[in-house]
């Protein structure tokens, strides 16, 4: 948390870039990823233009960003390997920026019983240390996030789908493998290191910005697109593990991407996800392929359907 | 009144939930090819195989697997090799892509006339950091003694089990 708030808001716009590919590969952020290729573009090339032309405002000259004025105008954040507490507040950030665009749904008791499931299975995952929290919010989307530093949002519309509790524990579970994994972290890292390359790339090209820009927004594209599907079925992997450990019958995640794989592709809810991840039917079959024999001796697993807690509304 | 109505709900889900498992006549369609066994056992002896996208009869859930009937055969498979729910043929793949492809264009029309909660991308590229909703996500965090509390309230008991990992050869 030593980091200012002027100092993340200049990133706000990278952060829900960022945003876009972090989800849950089922539940990806529906409509917002669907110009997904645009918006990385826009905000890579006003983070180049940043790093370009750090006194844009004072001085009509283009001024080549050197390390020294990169360090200038970036300073505090340690993109290269960020503690624990820039973790957080950069996984703050971007839960702050998600909330303004779908709060909390207004109801404690829910928001009490996410969080006492979803802290339970991080307390069986490779971070329990993390200051875990989670949160149901205000979408009719199928979907759910993660953001680093242990921030995990599920959608009412996704919540309104699950019947018992370890459906709730594999859901969470699965974000819970994203975060610890770094998976977003690694995603925002690599943008800034492509901006830091900017940069010194503009003593060669400071006169054809167009270039470098279009150069960046493709390859952060590409990296952002292979690292998706392999972060999802590595996710997958790790909730089924987790929700395991924790007591829960282990199918849960895997009831979950039944239904999923039961939603009409037509539905709106879901149709932007299908095209953007893995489909369902792919995820169960890879899931099936590293489970192999090893549930098969698992017993006494439990779903607590008779706690779970039903929505009001 | 809503209490009782909630208590019955939550007393009849389970057994909703058990209908469905025990259910005959479910129908499912493999995700890929196995073979079925003549108990639930992986030792069990063979009774005969499915290939990906054939339709299967869904006759019980017995812990990690199911008990499946083909048009020539019948036996116990893994769970997770099958697809539960409406029948889907080998060329449902395709058309599921196809579908969510045309979809694509479609996809902020229909978000925005259906009235879905909004979380389209213009919602998020105008959206504000929300302080007061973050500091109440963050003031439901609980600590791990918490966690273990509600477990025990739940008889939720850890088992030592292995991270599952990628299958050898697999870029998965």
């Amino acid at each position: 948390m030593n980091i200012s708030a002027p100092v993340l808001k200049t990133h706000k716009s990278l952060l829900i870039s960022a945003l876009l590919v972090s989800l849950f590969g089922t539940l990806s952020f529906n409509s917002a990823a669907f110009d997904f290729e645009g918006a990385i573009k826009d905000t890579v090339k006003d983070a180049v233009k940043k790093q370009i032309d750090p006194q844009a405002e004072s001085a009509s000259t283009t001024v080549p960003a050197t390390e020294n004025t990169t360090a200038a105008t970036e300073p505090a954040f340690n993109w290269k390997n960020p503690s624990k507490d820039e973790e957080i507040a950069l996984g703050r950030e971007i839960s702050g920026n998600l909330l303004g665009a779908a709060p909390l749904v207004k109801d404690a008791a829910l928001q009490k019983y996410v969080n006492s499931v979803g802290r339970w299975v991080a307390s069986q995952s490779e971070r329990p240390d993390l200051p875990w929290r989670f949160g149901v919010i205000e979408s009719d989307d199928l979907n759910a996030f993660a953001a680093p530093g242990g921030y995990v949002m599920v959608t009412k519309g996704l919540y309104r789908k699950l019947t018992n509790e370890a459906q709730l524990a594999g859901v969470l579970g699965h974000e819970i493998g994203h975060i610890v994994k770094k998976h977003q972290l690694k995603v925002l890292q690599k943008q800034q290191l492509l901006n830091f390359g900017a940069g010194l790339l503009s003593d060669k090209y400071a006169k054809d910005n167009k270039l470098v820009s279009k150069a960046i927004g493709s390859g952060a594209e590409i990296s952002a697109r292979s690292l998706d599907k392999s972060a999802e079925y590595e996710a997958d992997r790790l909730g089924v593990s987790y929700a395991t450990r924790a007591g829960y019958e282990p199918f849960g995640l895997a009831d979950v991407l039944q239904t999923l794989g039961q939603t009409s592709k037509n539905d709106g809810s879901v149709a932007l996800l299908f095209k953007t991840h893995p489909l369902p039917d792919e995820r169960l079959a890879a899931l099936g392929d590293a489970v192999g024999s090893k549930l098969d001796n698992i017993k006494n697993g439990k779903t607590l359907e008779n706690r779970f807690y039903v929505l009001k509304n | 009144m809503n209490r009782i109505t909630k208590m019955l709900i939550a007393v009849s889900l389970p057994a909703l939930l058990l209908a469905n498992i025990s259910l005959a006549a479910e129908t499912g369609s493999a995700l890929k090819n196995d073979s079925m066994r003549f108990e639930p056992f992986s030792d069990a002896k063979l009774t005969g195989s499915f290939t990906r996208g054939e339709s299967l009869e869904i006759i019980k859930k017995q812990g990690a697997w199911l008990q499946v009937k083909t048009k020539k055969s019948a036996g116990w498979v893994r769970l997770l090799s099958v697809k539960r729910g409406a029948s889907s043929s080998t060329g449902n793949q395709t058309s599921g892509v196809l579908a969510a492809a045309s979809g694509r264009a479609g996809t902020g029309q229909v978000v925005s006339t259906t009235g879905i909660r909004g979380l389209s991308e213009q919602d998020l590229k105008a959206a504000k950091f929300n302080e007061t909703e973050v500091k109440t996500l963050e003031s439901y965090t609980l600590s791990a003694d918490q966690g273990k509390q509600f477990a025990t309230a739940g008889k939720l008991k850890t088992i030592a089990f292995a991270n599952l990992k990628a299958p050898q050869g697999d870029a998965k």
